[in-house]
């Protein structure tokens, strides 16, 4: 991917007649600025350990409208009780995938815009997010209503299938109104040779509301999957995140929070297995502006074979934000020689009268538990496996909805059961 | 039950038992005694087959089968236990977890059908009674956050559950208040019989005077220099090693 294939396809999309003409002049902003950018290098320190090589390597299409048919990856694989789920194939809404939702205000991003009265940023300092605005093709935003609680967790899947090489632009706004409760997943799989899904996803929460956000990346073994969240919270509000992914072949995910009103509670929490050659990185800012709010970054990465991982975490207590509490904690399961891992905890701190911890482990299984549980007669597998299992079990507790804790853990019960051996 | 003949052991780069000599039969309880480092933890590691011990003559027998090659893992299948000094804190697995884990895989080994949650909990609800043991140990992380004398407890209730032939104790007394000694020597006493056996490694004569051994080997430099009755425990007591040493 160079910025003359790029430029081809910026060419196609604004073209496509089936695209508002509203919409025209944010892309033409959007990829001006990106261009004017350029890609990032490895000069950068956000960027220092991302191997976007991989991306560069191969040339991306975007999609067109008949590539809304998913041929070639079984959605029961992906079935979670008691949710409802829309479908995005491709780039595109499969209303004949996805479930109807009543009660909530669903809208594409157009409707939004106009809802808002506002623009989508076009000024973004993340070249990936300018990139996903310049060629957004996908995603719906969600608007709960003040007061309103949803019982139901909403999911959003992403599915890239049979289409070689093809660019998906997911954009997601999240709304959540005074007082209001909500829990969304953000779901991204795919079966082609190659694709590359570069979303963006902000949240704004308003006054004393709630907000649940699981994102899962599974079945992508040649997806590259970058995703750029952004975060927006007022008073006593409180964002609860869990990012769990594994079989990706190259994964991004930039957090930026801004605790933005007094007792805003931030928590951030994730789990990566890698293998082969995989890399998955996280890559997060949690600001504090005002006083009184508590934060938490909690990531590990289990790793096997040559595979990599990334961690790069900050928490910025800005001036004003006394009494901030805020803890950071990122640990790392080696499973192998060759597997590498950057962490890269981080703290900047402008007040005087702040709690903050950060810390940061990385190693192999602790040979004397290995050798106390098999003392009890569990073999040498089982013994890993339970001490995997226990490496990683706290996050999964975190989660609340049960059908999605038991996907997950399902999930996780397998990819153990087939690498961890 | 267990025949250590002319064993040499120790780690890579230093040889730490130099020619043991010892038989424990069933129903017997030996006691080794010594200061540290003189090779009592190593001879308890040897036999329970810990990486990066070797041996490097002698044999290693139960039931006169030799067990050198064995796994940790068949070890324990085929009835060697060993009650930590220091037991390991697993974090994130729960003990009821892990010792149904234990019991199961011993079970299946056996031939015996694995037990259900319900059934391991009618076993385990007993053993905990006997050791005066809350059910809330149950749902703790392995050791996480136990004190001293609850790691020790939760190594007798894995002897009492797991039902070994042989019981090595590996200075189970250090980190104990007097209760939580007796608790733990009454778990012990209660469950000798004429079918199993024990070797108890210890510093100091304190464990002796609630569990009493048949036999009492002293450890000094990697060999058995001396070996008596229970008698010889008070002579240890008395006169401490320094008589001992050649």
């Amino acid at each position: 991917m160079n910025a003359s294939e790029l430029q081809i396809e910026f060419e196609k999309i604004i073209s496509r007649d089936y695209f508002s003409d509203k919409v025209k002049p944010i892309r033409e902003k959007a990829f001006e600025n990106f261009t004017s950018k350029g890609f990032p290098n490895k000069k950068l320190e956000d960027w220092r350990f991302t191997n976007l090589s991989r991306l560069y390597r191969n040339s991306f299409v975007i999609s067109n409208k008949n590539h809304n048919n998913p041929i070639g990856v079984n959605l029961k694989k992906f079935h979670i009780q008691d949710v409802y789920t829309i479908v995005f194939v491709n780039g595109h809404y499969n209303t004949k995938l996805s479930d109807k939702i009543n009660g909530v205000q669903l809208m594409t991003g157009l409707e939004y815009f106009e809802y808002k009265n506002t623009s989508t940023d076009c000024l973004s300092n993340c070249p990936f997010e300018l990139l996903n605005t310049a060629f957004m093709d996908s995603g719906l935003s969600i608007v709960i209503n003040k007061n309103q609680t949803l019982d139901k967790p909403i999911r959003f899947l992403f599915v890239a299938s049979d289409c070689e090489n093809i660019m998906i632009s997911p954009k997601i706004n999240i709304d959540c109104g005074e007082n209001s409760f909500f829990t969304f997943l953000n779901h991204f799989v795919g079966d082609s040779s190659h694709f590359f899904t570069n979303s963006s996803i902000s949240c704004s929460l308003e006054k004393n509301s709630s907000m649940r956000h699981i994102k899962i990346i599974s079945d992508s073994k040649n997806g590259i999957i970058f995703n750029k969240i952004n975060v927006q919270q007022k008073q006593n509000s409180r964002f609860d995140f869990l990012q769990f992914c594994y079989d990706s072949n190259l994964s991004r995910t930039k957090i930026e929070t801004r605790l933005d009103g007094e007792g805003a509670e931030c928590s951030l929490n994730g789990l990566s297995l890698s293998r082969k050659n995989q890399q998955l990185g996280t890559h997060i800012v949690t600001n504090h502006f005002t006083p009184n709010c508590w934060s938490n970054q909690n990531f590990k990465n289990i790793l096997l074979d040559n595979s990599s991982g990334i961690f790069n975490g900050k928490t910025v207590v800005h001036k004003h934000a006394q009494k901030t509490d805020s803890q950071q904690s990122n640990k790392n399961l080696i499973l192998s020689k060759n597997a590498l891992m950057n962490s890269n905890p981080q703290l900047e701190i402008y007040a005087d009268d702040v709690k903050c911890s950060h810390g940061s482990t990385t190693g192999a299984l602790d040979e004397d538990a290995l050798f106390y549980l098999r003392s009890r007669g569990l073999n040498l597998i089982e013994a890993k496996k339970l001490l995997i299992r226990g490496f990683a079990i706290e996050l999964f507790e975190e989660l609340k909805h049960e059908p999605t804790k038991n996907f997950i853990i399902d999930k996780f019960e397998s990819w153990l059961m087939n690498n961890a051996a | 039950m267990l025949s250590i003949k002319n064993l040499y052991a120790g780690t890579e780069d230093k040889e730490i038992l130099k020619g043991i000599d010892l038989e424990v039969k069933a129903g017997e309880m030996h006691a080794i005694m010594g200061r540290n480092g003189s090779g009592k933890s190593t001879l308890s590691n040897v036999i329970t087959g810990r990486d990066n011990y070797l041996i490097s003559n002698g044999s290693l027998k139960l039931n006169s089968k030799s067990i050198t090659d064995w796994t940790p893992e068949k070890r324990s299948l085929e009835g060697i236990f060993m009650s930590f000094q220091y037991p390991v804190v697993i974090p994130g697995v729960n003990n009821t977890y892990f010792l149904k884990a234990a019991l199961n895989s011993k079970r299946k080994h056996e031939g015996k059908k694995e037990l259900d949650s319900a059934g391991f909990l009618k076993v385990i609800k007993e053993k905990l009674k006997e050791l005066d043991m809350d059910m809330k140990f149950l749902q703790r992380p392995v050791n996480q956050g136990f004190s001293g004398g609850e790691k020790k407890r939760n190594e007798i209730l894995q002897m009492l559950t797991l039902e070994p032939k042989l019981a090595i104790l590996d200075e189970t007394d250090s980190g104990l208040d007097i209760d939580a000694l007796k608790i733990i020597a009454d778990g012990v006493n209660n469950y000798r019989s004429k079918n199993n056996s024990f070797l108890v490694i210890t510093h100091y004569q304190r464990l002796l005077k609630y569990i009493k051994p048949d036999f009492i080997h002293v450890l000094i430099d990697g060999k058995i220099v001396k070996s008596g009755g229970k008698e010889l425990a008070l002579d240890l007591e008395e006169k401490g090693y320094n008589w001992l040493d050649s």
